[in-house]
């Protein structure tokens, strides 16, 4: 299944998340927003290694990677994925 | 202090972004000074923050119908359209004064060069967190940062003139039922030195008043120079294989 959020995150910045789940796990996520991250490319492999987790523990382990690759975050909360995530869950819900 | 000067002039976007990579490149490899340069867009352009996704952002139809440069930059932040402005960047190694502390003082420590400079022209700048310059409550300036190869590389915009209807022309918003409100918000909140001024301030003047300021905000000795040879022939590379590529435009 896929879905899409655009909305402003607890962390202030717009964040657009595209996710892609079967099973009620993750396939791929797409994290895209104004937002700043240090250093870029840990942010990068972060997202990519959330394929594969469930849905319920995306904001989760988002955090912990992006803390095991030094990340710093401006403008957006890890916890931000979770209300994204939550969103386009109950948005398919709805639609069947 | 001493940090080398570059003024550049007009470039293509491409280009421009690898010129600041490439010398940022060379700072780190130790055959560069610190380095402070201007620089301005021609074409102008529209630059897109590391983490925005191109066809959220650019209306890439419109953007080619008017000849607009469209760009993928390697800092954060949000889409940027390059007309009428002065843009700053500074490459300094993480272990230079103006790179010391958080991430939010270095912000703070370089954007004092905009603050001093507009200042300067009468006009009540301040620093508003986390990256933009204000006035009187209206954006004046915003700047993006990253850190790579144990440097800072942070680069921003003077807006000299602005034209709010032109560049949403060229971008896209999250709800085009709300475009008008948007527009409105944005012409409420972002000014100019042209506006502010309430007469002309082109490019030469800027130059003119934003060197001096930085060097005196930053307690430096500005030694102008030229690009090096191996930064010239970087820029043109990374501008060729990679900021000019839709690989790395169209990267999210």
């Amino acid at each position: 299944m896929t879905g899409s959020y655009v909305g402003k995150g607890r962390g202030g910045k717009l964040l657009r998340v595209d996710l892609y789940w079967q099973d009620g796990r993750a396939e791929r996520v797409s994290i895209r927003g104004d937002f700043f991250a240090h250093p870029e490319d840990g942010f990068d492999a972060a997202e990519d290694g959330l394929a594969g987790v469930p849905l319920t523990e995306l904001g989760q382990v988002f955090g912990r990677q992006l803390e095991a690759r030094g990340v710093t975050l401006f403008g957006l909360l890890p916890s931000d994925l979770d209300d994204a995530v939550e969103s386009i869950v109950s948005s398919a819900i709805k639609q069947g | 202090m001493q940090l080398r000067y570059l003024e550049t002039g007009a470039r293509p976007a491409a280009f421009n972004m690898g010129l600041d990579e490439a010398v940022l490149d060379e700072v780190a490899a130790g055959r560069s000074q610190p380095t402070l340069r201007l620089y301005a867009w021609k074409p102008w352009a529209v630059s897109l923050g590391y983490f925005q996704g191109l066809n959220d952002e650019v209306d890439r139809e419109a953007c080619s119908a008017s000849g607009v440069d469209v760009v993928r930059r390697v800092t954060g932040g949000g889409a940027v359209f390059h007309a009428a402005e002065l843009t700053y960047s500074i490459v300094v190694p993480e272990s230079h004064p103006l790179a010391a502390g958080s991430i939010l003082d270095s912000y703070r420590s370089i954007c004092g060069g905009l603050v001093l400079g507009l200042s300067s022209l009468g006009i009540p700048a301040e620093f508003a967190p986390l990256n933009d310059v204000v006035a009187g409550g209206k954006k004046l300036s915003g700047n993006a940062q990253t850190r790579k190869k144990g440097c800072l590389l942070q680069h921003g915009t003077v807006l000299l003139d602005v034209d709010v209807d032109q560049m949403f022309a060229l971008l896209k918003v999250p709800n085009e039922k709300l475009k008008g409100k948007l527009i409105a918000d944005v012409k409420a909140r972002v000014s100019s030195v042209s506006a502010m001024l309430g007469r002309p301030f082109g490019y030469d003047e800027a130059v003119a008043t934003f060197r001096p300021a930085f060097a005196s905000a930053f307690g430096a000795e500005l030694a102008p120079g030229q690009p090096t040879e191996a930064e010239q022939a970087g820029a043109e590379r990374l501008a060729a294989e990679k900021f000019g590529t839709l690989a790395w435009t169209a990267k999210r």
